[in-house]
């Protein structure tokens, strides 16, 4: 991995040999350990330690990219070189924002060295043989522990310089219950601190789910009314950021909030922000364009408030960038750290309170149909339980929905207190439950 | 390299490694999109390093670097991580035999596509787009162009050592078209890129993206005027773009051995199948299917997989019965055979894990007009819009851009628009009745088939022609 004085030096060299031209460097350095378990035991054990070097050049009407692992200095002029030939056939196309110019530095270090200690190769080894041992004869568990290292650094023309240093642990646990009527159960966590990541608690979350997921009753396609774990929201949250919360979706007119801004979309308790500063997400504090990044309230009471921006689509409506770029100039950035705002109800109250209901633990494979409507698919998985006067009486077979979000996230009856840090495209959220009536399943599966 | 290499390797040996293997990759990779008639995108990456496997008492460690001169310490990286690995394994992985080779293997190009000028890939592009506009009134156009040159060389404890160099080449174009009520878009030759092959510059060509841009543009202007495609049951005739990706979903993933024994659980998921289905009636007697790496152009078309093993040609489905799975060297043992070359992965940072190579729909003895006529009320579905797949690879639902009216053996010339239609992955492969023969059959690239963790993408190709299925849900809107 580069540390931050290997970082500048790298920067300040390229952008010297970029000589005139306006240019931007982000590197990108990895060392991520993953154990993988199966079958109840670690069949993949890997390690990698990756760094990645990406070069913009722009001129007024034209951007060229070159991204590399080889950075001795030929390999690295043979990179800018290629970059800047690119400019000279390029022909003109929209004006490229101006470059980020201040603050002159973001350096922020979140590096935490017991995370570290806590989460080295033996001892991921010797965690996930603790929880082996906890197993019962007819139970069988996969999923992975991994400890993951990262460090970045950009730096532009314009004399401005980023590095952010950071680690964090990801662990999740699938238990299946063998044989006849027997299920599975899923738990995860993610977190920076390890106080945060209790290995063998969430693999008992995982086992306790399995056993109640038995004897599983097919229920028909139709509407019900369902509380989604944190994790099934985080999986649809993920889907809508994906397909809707850039600006840049909506200038392509394909986002579902396009012509909406303002308006009352969703259920008035639905609060949604971006907020990397929350304690609870993997602090980010620039985008890959170097733009500090902007705690931004999605959604304020159901009203739709705001978009994210990278630096082109806000160069298109007039606006600063939100610091929201993921470097993908078609998607127009990604908000990483969605936070949505619990309710006044335990999950446990809300269950109580549901006459019939579903309560869902999450969704596989999900894919959006139409997403200027925010029609998903996907099939939930290892469990889903029926919900009868307030109390929960038995396991239900996997169903697939397709539902429009617009609405779902009207029809929310309920939002859990607590909250739930989930995995994200990028980053991670902390999401409560919710509890939606009239969402659809439209098919049925015999597991 | 080969020197360097060896000693590594004898290093790991004196350290008492049952098995040791290294991969170096070195990948350059360019990518050209424009939009509207501008360049939206011009990048070019590489990506080189060297990944590091070995197995002590059937014990897995993988490290992976980029710093050449410190390959010693990532073989001591795996060899910590392996040892680390006994301390939660209950049974050591037992590896298939193969030979040792020495050889060397490079995709047949005819136009380099690193030669031809971007200049001359970004004006075919624009005069694409320039064609889609020609007729029609559209909000966004957009053609894509993506080339890759993958450098590889492996060698073994077993004294393997070979070299490979693959291209790949391909490009599309999308129109789209906006009004009050929504967005809708047509693609050419296929969606999400277009269509990919391990080929040259020539490939691209041959896509005839400006010939066919006109068309493409005018329906995407239709669309937005088209009914909603009704809901129901119907006998269909699928394309060969999206048949290709419902083989990928329905069989290629199920029939993936890792899959099967469970590898795959806490991520993607297992399969419907299990060792003892060999002989399933997967489909019907029309559904005859073949994994193979050996087919030119495929995308999933190589010399050797990433474990050393010849590309090979399997049987899969023949006349509808299940026959075979894809294996690699761990997983082949358990159903006592040697890999059939599957295992794969994305890149020097991760391990080979089983993927698909090229599965492929051989063609029927139906002509598609044949197809069309054995249809009383019906639709013809073209191009895939969106895809989703239960865990086990059995409840499946795809959206494709459009639908052809089928009334009394014939395309009315009525489209709908945002069809999809959904089944049970037998249930759907058992009623196909008839699939086109060999002048309607093609090959389709799919380069971002996702696995595994940490996650790998997979380059693979599937062969197809239009097959004609019988009573098939369409639709969803009837539930409610």
């Amino acid at each position: 991995m580069l540390d931050k004085d290997q970082s500048y030096e790298l920067i300040d060299f390229i952008l010297d040999e970029a000589g005139d031209y306006q240019a931007r460097v982000m590197i990108t350095s990895r060392a991520e350990g993953l154990t993988r378990y199966a079958n109840s035991e670690i069949h993949q054990n890997v390690f990698e330690d990756a760094t990645s070097i990406t070069i913009t050049v722009t001129e007024e009407k034209k951007r060229s990219r070159v991204s590399t692992t080889v950075y001795d200095r030929d390999s690295l002029k043979e990179a800018v070189a290629d970059a800047v030939q690119n400019l000279q056939f390029i022909p003109p196309g929209e004006k490229q924002p101006p470059a980020v110019d201040e603050p002159e530095e973001i350096s922020a270090d979140h590096y935490n060295p017991q995370l570290a200690d806590k989460f080295g190769v033996d001892r991921r080894a010797e965690m996930l043989a603790e929880c082996f041992d906890t197993l019962q004869q007819q139970q069988k568990a996969s999923g992975k522990l991994t400890y993951q290292e990262s460090n970045l650094a950009f730096g532009n023309s314009e004399g401005i310089k980023r590095f952010a240093r950071g680690n964090q642990v990801n662990f999740s646990a699938l238990v299946e219950v063998l044989g006849e009527g027997g299920g599975t159960g899923y738990a995860a966590d993610t977190s920076t601190r390890p106080e945060d990541v209790n290995v063998l608690q969430t693999f008992g979350r995982a086992q306790k789910k399995a056993e109640m997921n038995r004897d599983r009753e097919e229920l028909e396609p139709g509407a019900y009314t369902v509380i989604l774990e944190p994790l099934a929201v985080s999986n649809l949250l993920t889907y809508m950021a994906f397909t809707g919360f850039s600006a840049k979706s909506v200038q392509n007119q394909m986002s579902f909030l396009t012509g909406k801004q303002g308006e009352q979309v969703f259920d008035s308790r639905v609060n949604l922000v971006d907020d990397h500063t929350n304690e609870n997400t993997v602090s980010l504090p620039f985008d890959f364009e170097g733009y500090p990044r902007q705690v931004v309230t999605l959604v304020e009471d159901g009203v739709v408030k705001n978009f994210i921006y990278d630096a082109m689509s806000a160069h298109k409506d007039g606006v600063q960038s939100t610091g929201h770029s993921v470097d993908m100039p078609q998607r127009g950035g990604m908000p990483l750290h969605m936070i949505m705002a619990g309710g006044q109800h335990s999950t446990g109250e809300i269950i109580a309170n549901t006459d019939e209901g579903l309560l869902v633990t999450r969704f596989h494979y999900m894919n959006a149909i139409n997403p200027r409507q925010s029609v998903l698919t996907g099939l939930t998985r290892d469990g889903v339980f029926k919900i009868e006067d307030g109390e929960i009486t038995g396991a239900v077979k996997n169903m697939r929905f397709t539902e429009s979000m617009l609405e779902a996230f009207c029809n929310v009856e309920a939002i859990s207190s607590e909250r739930e840090r989930t995995p994200g495209f990028f980053g991670n959220y902390y999401v409560p439950a919710l509890k939606i009536a009239d969402f659809h399943f439209t098919g049925k599966t015999d597991a | 390299m080969k020197e360097k290499l060896s000693k590594v390797l004898d290093y790991l040996q004196d350290r008492g490694v049952d098995y040791a293997d290294i991969r170096i990759h070195d990948i350059s990779e360019e990518h050209i999109s424009t939009e509207n008639g501008m360049a939206q995108d011009l990048s070019t990456s590489r990506s080189r390093g060297y990944g590091i496997r070995v197995f002590i008492d059937g014990a897995l460690g993988f490290a992976a670097s980029q710093e050449f001169e410190n390959m010693v310490k990532t073989a001591d990286k795996a060899l910590q991580i392996a040892r680390a690995t006994k301390k939660a394994q209950r049974e050591p992985v037992r590896l298939a035999k193969k030979d040792a080779v020495v050889d060397h293997y490079e995709t047949p190009v005819q136009i380099d596509p690193f030669e031809v000028s971007r200049q001359e890939k970004l004006d075919l592009l624009f005069a694409a787009e320039d064609e889609m506009r020609k007729n029609a009134e559209l909000f966004r156009t957009k053609g894509t162009m993506d080339f890759r040159r993958e450098d590889k060389v492996f060698a073994d404890t077993d004294g393997s050592y070979i070299n490979q160099t693959l291209y790949e080449s391909g490009g599309g174009i999308q129109a789209f078209a906006a009004g009050k009520d929504g967005m809708q878009t047509r693609s050419f030759p296929n969606s999400f890129r277009g269509n990919f092959a391990t080929a040259g510059y020539e490939f691209v060509k041959d896509l005839q993206l400006v010939e066919n841009a006109a068309r493409i543009g005018e329906e995407a202007a239709q669309l937005l005027t088209a009914q909603e495609c009704p809901s129901g049951k119907f006998d269909l005739v699928i394309d060969g773009s999206q048949l290709a990706l419902q083989i990928h979903e329905s069989v290629g993933h199920p029939i993936e051995m890792d899959r099967v024994l469970g590898h795959e659980a806490g991520y993607a998921g297992e399969s419907f199948l299990n060792p003892d289905m060999v002989g399933f009636a997967y489909g019907s007697e029309h559904v005859n299917i073949v994994a193979d790496a050996t087919v030119p152009g495929g995308l999933g078309t190589f010399g050797y997989d990433d474990e050393g093993v010849p590309a090979q040609k399997v049987e899969i489905i023949t006349e509808g019965e299940f026959r075979n799975f894809l294996t690699s060297r761990d997983t082949a043992p358990v159903v006592g055979q040697e890999s059939n070359g599957t295992a794969r992965a994305d890149g020097w940072g991760r391990i080979p894990i089983v993927r698909m190579t090229n599965i492929n729909l051989l063609p029927g003895d139906k002509d598609f007009d044949e197809l069309i006529a054995g249809i009383e009320n019906g639709l013809y579905l073209h191009t895939n819009k969106s895809w989703s797949i239960d865990d086990r690879r059995l409840n499946f639902q795809f959206a494709c851009e459009v639908a052809y009216e089928i009334k009394e053996g014939k395309l009315t010339g009525k489209i709908y628009k945002d069809p999809i239609y959904t089944g049970i992955t037998p249930e759907f492969w058992n009623a196909c009745d008839g699939v086109a023969t060999e002048e309607h059959w093609q090959m389709f690239g799919t380069p971002n088939c996702g696995k595994g963790e940490p996650s790998q993408v997979a380059h693979v190709g599937h062969g197809a022609a239009p097959a004609r299925f019988r009573n098939v849900k369409v639709g969803v809107k009837d539930v409610r």
